[in-house]
């Protein structure tokens, strides 16, 4: 009974935190900015290049992923200060404008670095649980999720800048008046969650082959996931919506097989809309009238 | 019939008057004169710069007369292309077989539109969710139609073959005409040209201005009585539908489909072609999805793979610098300096 618990839990806890760790990035700019990074996938991919290129020039792995967080982080301030800052408040033509550079990165990546690049070997090796194996990688990768989502929480709870994104978020005028610099904050939000998605695309390198359109097998479950948590509340958004969607998506994988799976997080995704808009953050928002009446 | 022609030259679009309507009918007459003096190649290159103009009008019409965006218009093109392969090729020994397919295309690409959009224009979800969940479905459709492969995929006698697609789809058949070569290059130019001439109609009348209004402000429009959930739905099933015309004329194109024509970077094809055009104004759509195509396809048919990286650049460009869309950009400024002169002595004191 143990094993196959476990391995039931494996399940969940594996597909919890791909969805979490593709969706991540995403959802800190569209909660913060109302902004949805269609290059999400290519940013990943730009981690995964990174951390491949400083791999296979001798740094650790552990320490690659780190570079490949700063690396992208920094690209997307770049763009963030060319580009994105200009659509604030126009979020269409934001989404097609991040359209535009995701195509020119992944057709750029191509051209530039060839059709792949060296994969990383997946560090770690398996354990077993009765008859059942597990790999070693995968149950660090859903702590480091766990770890990534307090960390996120502690940024927006505990610092200076948390609380001064909060504000923005809220009402960008007043905080505005209030003396905080909400262009800095949006630059550094949109630097953070480029920074995590370059972070999540290098932890995924190692169970994947790194390509220029490595991208778009992000591209479904990430934005299911921001669609079904929505913008509301980030944190809870982002692990609502994960945790849920694995529930879902597990068995239907596990019976049918994964392109069935990521079908049954269409279908939900267009099931939750129907009953709340706004995704499941928003259930908050919708439960607390009621329970203070 | 007045009423219509008036409606034709609504204002809703560039370019009106008898100046306009003389300069569009002689370039008519220049298409339909092309095949005289063009090799039956060239011709057949120039209806596939021409076959994905009712997808990209469709597009103009939900995201630039709408202001509902979607990404995912190439997941209609490829159910009507698909549906048209399955029937055709199983109606082979009827004459009317190949009509039929191309009315159950249309049919299937409506309906599935219909059902889709139900889900999230009912919901009245936030406005960058409809892009997000027509983009998923483009893509989990591709993925699908890629996982294909193999015998046991077939429906009656037609295989839906994986990643290698669909071969051997039939060319349109109507009484005698089988439209290949000239008579599909002529079909194509009527079709494209009859989806011009009823759009514009529409975008004049009432359910246009009613499209409108809700792109210019919903609420308000919600409280005048309409019932903002059906109109948009309404706006994309048109969309969907005019996308399966440019799917059925695809196939009819090149024999095949594959699941990379509804793949993501076909998926932004449709987006790029209608904003640098213009995306208020079905000519200026028409003409820069024209040019775009013919680009790509010399860019891509060179060997050159540099074609997605130009067009996403150009993207991004006329985002940043002329976000109303190049041709609209160059056109306006021309014309509506002669119009603002007409409104300000017919409204003094009402002018912008």
């Amino acid at each position: 009974m143990l094993p196959e618990l476990t391995s039931i839990l494996y399940q969940f806890g594996t597909n919890a935190a791909f969805l979490l760790l593709s969706a991540l990035g995403l959802i800190v700019i569209l909660g913060m900015m109302n902004i949805i990074n269609l290059a999400h996938g290519e940013f990943m991919m730009l981690g995964a290049y990174a951390a491949s290129f400083v791999v296979h020039r001798g740094m650790p792995f552990p320490l690659a992923v780190i570079m490949a967080f700063f690396a992208t982080a920094l690209f997307g301030i770049v763009l963030e200060r060319l580009v994105i800052r200009r659509f604030y408040g126009r979020e269409l033509g934001a989404l097609v404008t991040t359209w535009g550079i995701s195509l020119i990165l992944a057709q750029g990546a191509l051209l530039l670095f060839g059709p792949y690049m060296p994969p990383i070997p997946i560090p770690g090796g398996a354990v077993s649980v009765g008859v059942f194996s597990f790999s070693v990688y995968w149950l660090i990768l859903i702590g480091i999720s766990v770890v990534l989502v307090a960390g996120l929480a502690l940024v927006y709870r505990a610092t200076r800048f948390g609380l001064q994104a909060r504000a923005t978020m809220q009402n960008p005028i007043i905080a505005r008046s209030l003396g905080i610099r909400t262009g800095q904050i949006y630059m550094l939000t949109f630097g953070l969650g480029a920074g995590l998605a370059g972070l999540s695309g290098a932890l995924l390198a190692p169970t994947t082959s790194i390509a220029p359109y490595m991208g778009q097998q992000f591209v479904a479950p990430a934005f299911i996931t921001v669609v079904v948590g929505g913008g509301a509340n980030v944190i809870a958004g982002a692990v609502g919506s994960s945790a849920f969607l694995s529930l879902i998506e597990t068995p239907v994988s596990l019976t049918l097989g994964t392109f069935y799976g990521t079908m049954a997080l269409l279908v939900m995704a267009l099931m939750v809309i129907r009953v709340l808009p706004a995704g499941i953050s928003s259930l908050g928002a919708r439960l607390r009238p009621i329970v203070a009446r | 019939m007045m009423r219509t022609l008036r409606l034709l030259n609504g204002a809703h679009d560039l370019g009106q008057g008898r100046v306009f309507w003389s300069g569009l009918a002689l370039l008519a007459v220049a298409f339909l004169a092309y095949p005289v003096v063009a090799s039956s190649f060239t011709a057949t290159n120039v209806a596939y710069y021409l076959l994905n103009i009712p997808m990209a009008l469709g597009l103009s019409l939900l995201w630039g007369y709408g202001g509902v965006l979607s990404f995912g218009q190439v997941a209609f093109y490829g159910i009507a292309g698909y549906s048209y392969g399955i029937v055709a090729g199983n109606l082979q020994e009827f004459a009317w077989g190949t009509v039929a397919a191309a009315i159950t295309a249309l049919l299937a690409a409506g309906l599935s539109a219909a059902a889709f959009g139900y889900f999230v224009f009912y919901a009245r979800v936030a406005a960058w969710i409809v892009p997000i969940l027509t983009l998923v479905l483009a893509l989990l459709l591709a993925t699908f139609l890629g996982l294909t492969a193999g015998y046991q995929w077939r429906v009656g006698d037609v295989q839906l073959g994986g990643y290698n697609g669909m071969t051997g789809i039939p060319a349109l058949q109507i009484g005698g005409v089988t439209f290949q070569d000239y008579a599909f290059f002529y079909l194509v130019v009527l079709v494209v040209a009859a989806c011009y001439i009823a759009l514009r109609v529409w975008v004049n009348a009432h359910r246009g201005q009613v499209l409108m209004a809700i792109r210019e402000d919903v609420l308000r429009t919600e409280l005048l009585g309409y019932d903002v959930r059906l109109e948009q739905l309404r706006a994309f099933v048109i969309a969907s539908v005019l996308a399966g015309v440019s799917g059925v004329l695809y196939v009819q194109w090149g024999n095949y489909i594959t699941p990379s024509a509804i793949g993501l970077q076909q998926a932004a094809l449709p987006v790029i072609w209608v904003a640098v055009g213009g995306r208020d104004s079905l000519l200026a759509v028409a003409i820069a999805t024209f040019l775009l195509n013919q680009l790509t396809y010399v860019l891509s048919s060179s060997g050159n793979q540099s074609a997605l990286v130009i067009v996403g650049g150009l993207l991004v460009a006329v985002m940043m610098f002329a976000p109303e869309g190049i041709i609209v950009g160059v056109g306006r400024a021309r014309w509506l300096r002669a119009l603002k002169v007409r409104r300000w002595s017919a409204h003094p004191g009402h002018g912008e």
